[in-house]
């Protein structure tokens, strides 16, 4: 019955000298439920990242379904059906749900090719309902909870029928009732043959829901049992029961007064909650609990960088301001951070800088550092930390983990701190490194400083502390002393239950406001009409007239067209702002070889050619050199522009053929000719961004370039389609612009890309990327042309425009700002 | 040891510029003449100036496009004030020197307030200043300043004989190299300049290590709209007329400056030394071609090519060392 499905044997991993898994093996049977646990750090999220195809191993064989299997990515681990649901999926935060879950897999498509929305949200919506659950899909996935978010990602998941599932903490944000939901899909997708592994830090889930169960410690296999022979007690002595260290024993020190006094405390986001206890001078509180459990949080809440929502610190008796790291350390409060990659080490600097950063100021006369103070610090530090480097001007990427561990914690002992937080100060250290770090830690609690250790090793908090606090789900669960209570009971004491967790409350009125300022093109038409009402009353004779209407929409075609072509590279994450000079160099090129006789189709084919040319120079450049599109278009802009002169040498190039001038100048029943092109090109990138696999691919890869990789999506093909895009548009308005004046002139297309960009952000493209809208840009050149007519009519100088789109475009990204701002604090 | 030299930024910069030199001094009449290269080198101290804040931008990762424009803007209000409404000239400067001050806090605050990236603020303000140029000037240009006042772009800090020759150094030359010895300190000395390349290097560790962000942030941009300010009297001397339309590009200069001198946009290194080479090749270049008669455009071609190719070079450079590590 029990076929095997997966199996993974004698898997070996090293990440830069740290071994993360030693002769791993993995079993997975089909229509079974594996559970497997550990310790954080044990090699869980390895062995799976390995198994769905993130990275090879260093070593070791894979079969699925019995014959070797080796996937160069995530993509070809899914179609061959190895899928995994990660506890925090990186996901499109501006694409709705439905299109989340469908991107990756196929969105549903009706006729051309096109996407068929109702369709798809349909589909995502069944997939949702067959896990129980009930919600709008067609929200951005930004702006739903984790634990909807985790269940859109399963319900896509499960839509694959996949044959191996890989379940990380699913759990970890859902409810009681949505974990029951999940629970049957997971009894209905076992019945169907799939084999699941379910990881979760919850033994209570793992022994309702799992047939067998495989238990890992420092990065190997040690067990796999089925569940009858297990019990809560026997998975936890497994998991922790590893030999204590015998050098790591604590020294015992005096304890004196009261240091540091938590009261109370509770986060703004719901991680940890009404968190109380003291620790005292000389004391180390160890800090028990596993990941989720809202250990650092809490850490990072007393140093400032999280402000909680209530609860009360002092130090000494003194208050603690929990504003920023900076006033914590002057109260006397330092923290050893969790991710010494990512939060403490300045990779390319040399050991000394990195030493002496918490004590500049401290180091300085006058802001000038004492060079000679500053080695004397670094000497220290790499004297009593017993740094092993070749000299303190070595870039401290270059020294090992321990040794820059070491760096880090002498540089925060260097402030002689009042309270120290150790946040897993041993995590990717060597053994030796380690018992250093602890002979340290017990020095500097010698000096009369509270720590506080955070740790997922148990024995290391039990060898270190003198007593031991567990947290669980964001609340205190026991107080205890490691030399009379055994690592069972503070274990089970800090292992998660399923509990009812409380959703962070969100403010309907910031809800609705955020709501109100993204229903943008409304908004806009609303403006418009507002502006344009209020002309109408001030200033009858010359604004409400048909001429007048028809000037506002010939002024906004051009910049309309070019703002389409700008919305779509800044969808993808770029901009181009070098547009008006090549339009300018474009346009040039394209009158001249007009007037040597070309026809006019000729000229257009051969100025979109040559705008779609320099505009992938543009896109190429920054993607081979990986440098910002800003600095390439930055310089395109002077050389296009320089190019332009040279090419017109200092003449307007004036007289064009009539039939070049046809092109745009003129009407055609009676409304601009210019006017038909803008619906045109607004129509196709409207349906281009709204209804194309293409466009979507694009809105995906500004919204996260690590997601869109994993769903297979090449950033170098996109980026290059829509800077291609971009270019033709840039020809196109080359030949429109030149047709309609019936000259270029050598400031044509000068600031045309700020108004193009302008645009963009005014009608609801998000500057950073992710989200753009083909009408919302149309509305916004329509708006900015309205706003220089109005000032026109106004008799406000025409040389304040300016002012008018910088400001907008401000404004724009200002209000963008804010309303993610407000959305990230109701989410 | 060669290897070493080749991996030396300022030794390579330097090798370019004596290149340049030697090029230029074979290739072009007139080229060796000190004094008429001395009394060129005003016309670099504007973009030469801003060079120095945006090599402490850049060094975080940041930019600042609008740098050209709050000159412009700084001009204009300076002309404005002295010819409108009859301020005293130095009050009038001391006023633009303020006015770009507000315009970097403008940018700096919003960028770091709003956490939007300085790119898209100084886009936007680079429009905006240049309005406020416009818009006060009505785009007429304002001359006739008084003479005191052009002494700082036309007056001479000290000369001496050199071949029987006098050499005149000028005052706006004098007043760069204070601006790049007082810039070059602070960052290479000062703690304000060690937490800008550590600002630069890791932003979530600069956080961590208790480095105000948000104030270092504001401060420099803040700055840079001062030394803004103060070129903008520089420029407007030099050149004898305040224009809105004045100090078109000079955003382009100057990060070309930086970029050239081997600081990285993607922040964390920095070198205001290398910024000064990279001014120089930028300057030697532009005085011998137009010695060479070649035109104006050709010049901006070159600059902006020679930006993105060392931008280019930059970054495999230190992928390159990034690699063999």
């Amino acid at each position: 019955m029990s076929q095997t499905l997966l199996q993974l044997t004698s898997i070996d991993k090293c990440f830069g000298g740290v071994v993360a898994l030693r002769e791993a093996r993995l079993h997975v049977r089909a229509g079974e439920v594996l559970g497997l646990v550990g310790e954080n750090g044990a090699g869980k999220s390895t062995l799976i990242n390995i198994a769905t195809g993130l990275f090879p191993p260093d070593s070791g064989i894979i079969l699925l379904e019995g014959e070797t299997v080796s996937f160069s990515n995530t993509r070809q681990a899914a179609d061959a059906g190895v899928m995994v649901v990660h506890q925090e999926a990186d996901l499109f935060a501006q694409l709705s749900i439905a299109e989340n879950m469908l991107l990756g897999r196929g969105l549903e498509r009706g006729p051309g090719g096109l996407i068929n929305w109702r369709k798809t949200n349909a589909t995502a919506e069944g997939l949702v309902a067959d896990l129980g659950e009930q919600f709008n899909v067609t929200q951005d996935a930004g702006s739903l909870t984790v634990a909807r978010r985790t269940m859109a990602e399963i319900a896509a998941a499960v839509s694959t029928a996949p044959k191996v599932l890989f379940l990380d903490e699913p759990t970890a944000s859902l409810t009681v009732k949505e974990i029951e939901n999940l629970f049957s899909q997971i009894e209905r997708l076992k019945a169907a043959g799939v084999g699941i592994v379910y990881v979760s830090h919850r033994l209570d889930e793992i022994l309702t829901l799992c047939d067998r169960v495989t238990i890992m410690r420092d990065g190997a296999t040690i067990e796999t049992r089925k569940k009858a022979d297990l019990t809560m007690d026997t998975i936890v002595s497994t998991m922790v029961g590893r030999e204590m260290a015998t050098t790591n024993a604590k020294r015992t020190v005096p304890i004196g007064d009261v240091r540091v006094d938590i009261d109370g405390i509770t986060a703004k986001d719901g991680s940890f909650s009404d968190i109380s206890f003291q620790v005292r001078a000389g004391e180390i509180v160890g800090l028990y609990g596993f990941v989720g459990a809202g250990r650092s949080e809490f850490a990072q809440a007393l140093f400032g960088i999280q402000k909680p929502a209530k609860g009360r610190v002092c130090i000494d008796g003194v208050p603690l301001k929990m504003q920023s790291p900076r006033k914590a350390v002057a109260q006397g409060l330092a923290y050893l951070p969790e991710d010494r990659l990512v939060q403490a080490v300045f990779r390319e600097h040399a050991l000394r800088s990195n030493a002496s950063v918490t004590l500049l100021p401290k180091l300085s006369t006058a802001t000038v550092i004492g060079s000679r103070k500053e080695h004397a610090l670094a000497d220290k530090i790499i004297t009593e930390m017993n740094v092993k480097a070749a000299s303190m001007e070595q870039p401290i990427g270059t020294l090992s983990g321990g040794n820059q561990q070491k760096v880090i914690f002498g540089r925060w002992a260097a402030t002689e701190p009042k309270v120290l937080i150790l946040d897993e100060p041993t995590r990717g250290v060597d053994v030796g490194a380690k018992a250093e770090i602890h002979k340290l830690i017990c020095d500097l609690a010698e000096t009369g400083t509270a720590i506080i250790l955070i740790s997922s090793e148990l024995p290391e908090v039990m060898a270190m502390s003198d007593r031991v606090v567990t947290l669980s789900e964001g609340q205190v669960t026991g107080e205890f002393d490691p030399q009379s209570d055994d690592e069972a009971t503070i274990a089970a004491a800090a292992v998660p239950r399923s509990t009812e967790k409380a959703a962070a409350a969100i403010s309907p009125l910031k809800r609705g406001i955020a709501r109100a300022l993204q229903m943008r093109e409304l908004g806009l038409i609303v403006f418009i009409a507002l502006l344009g009402g209020y002309m109408s009353i001030t200033t009858p004779d010359t604004f409400a007239n048909t001429g007048n209407f028809l000037d506002i929409l010939k002024n906004a075609a051009i910049p309309a067209i070019m703002a389409q072509g700008a919305m779509l590279i800044i969808c993808a994450g770029g901009i181009d702002i070098s547009v008006g000079s090549m339009m300018g160099l474009v346009g040039a090129f394209a009158a001249l070889a007009v007037k040597a006789g070309m026809p006019a189709p000729v000229c257009l084919a051969l100025a979109m050619a040559m705008g779609i040319s320099f505009s992938l120079a543009n896109g190429g450049l920054s993607l081979v050199a990986r440098i910002h599109p800003i600095i390439v278009t930055l310089a395109g802009l002077s050389i296009y522009r320089g190019v332009m002169r040279i090419v017109m040498d200092g003449k307007e190039i004036m007289f064009l053929p009539d039939g070049y001038r046809a092109l745009a100048d003129g009407a055609w029943l009676g409304i601009p000719k210019v006017c038909y092109y803008v619906v045109f090109v607004t129509a196709l990138t409207h349906v281009l961004v709204r209804y194309t696999l293409l466009g979507r691919q694009v809105l995906a890869l500004g919204n996260s370039e690590s997601a869109a990789r994993l769903i297979g999506l090449s950033k170098t093909k996109l980026t290059l389609f829509v800077f291609g895009c971009s270019g033709a548009l840039v020809g196109l308005c080359a030949v429109l612009n030149a047709a309609y004046y019936g000259k270029v002139q050598a400031n044509t297309g000068v600031g045309i890309e700020l108004q193009a960009i302008a645009a963009c952000v005014i009608g609801g493209t998000n500057i950073l990327g992710g989200r753009g809208s083909a009408l919302g840009t149309l509305l916004g050149a329509l708006l900015v042309a309205l706003l220089y007519n109005s000032l026109v009519l106004l008799e406000a100088s025409s040389y304040w425009q300016n002012i008018f789109v910088g400001g907008l475009i401000l404004a724009a990204v200002v209000v963008d700002a804010l309303v993610q701002r407000l959305r990230g604090a109701g989410a | 040891m060669i290897q070493r030299l080749l991996n030396n930024r300022e030794f390579i910069l330097f090798s370019v510029l004596c290149l340049l030199f030697a090029g230029f001094s074979i290739t072009t009449e007139y080229f060796l003449n000190l004094d008429s290269l001395l009394s060129y080198s005003r016309y670099w101290v504007a973009p030469g100036m801003l060079a120095v804040p945006m090599t402490f931008i850049i060094a975080t990762a940041g930019i600042d496009l609008s740098v050209g424009s709050i000159v412009a803007m700084c001009g204009i209000i300076l002309g404005v004030l002295y010819r409108d409404y009859q301020w005293p000239i130095a009050a009038a400067c001391a006023a633009a020197i303020l006015s770009g001050t507000a315009a970097g806090a403008v940018n700096g605050g919003v960028s770091s307030w709003f956490r939007i990236p300085p790119l898209v603020v100084t886009l936007a303000t680079m429009t905006l200043f240049r309005g406020v140029a416009f818009g006060l000037s009505k785009a007429d240009a304002i001359s006739n300043f008084p003479p005191g006042f052009k002494l700082l772009g036309n007056g001479d800090l000290f000369s001496f004989t050199l071949n029987g020759s006098p050499v005149f150094v000028p005052i706006a030359l004098g007043a760069l190299l204070l601006t790049m010895i007082i810039g070059g300190i602070i960052l290479r000395n000062t703690w304000m300049g060690r937490y800008t390349l550590a600002l630069g290097e890791n932003p979530v560790a600069a956080l961590y290590g208790a480095i105000p962000v948000r104030g270092l942030t504001l401060g420099i941009y803040t700055a840079c709209g001062c030394v803004c300010g103060l070129a903008s009297l520089f420029y407007t001397a030099v050149y004898g007329t305040a224009r809105a339309d004045a100090a078109m590009g000079l955003e382009l200069e100057a990060i070309a400056a930086v970029v050239i001198g081997g600081t990285r946009i993607s922040g964390g290194q920095a070198s205001v030394v290398g910024t000064l080479l990279g001014l120089l090749i930028i300057g030697i270049l532009k005085y011998g071609l137009d010695l060479s008669g070649v035109r104006s455009q050709y010049v901006v071609i070159i600059v902006g090519v020679l930006l993105i190719v060392t931008a280019v070079f930059n970054e495999w450079m230190a992928r390159r060392a990034g690699e063999s590590k």
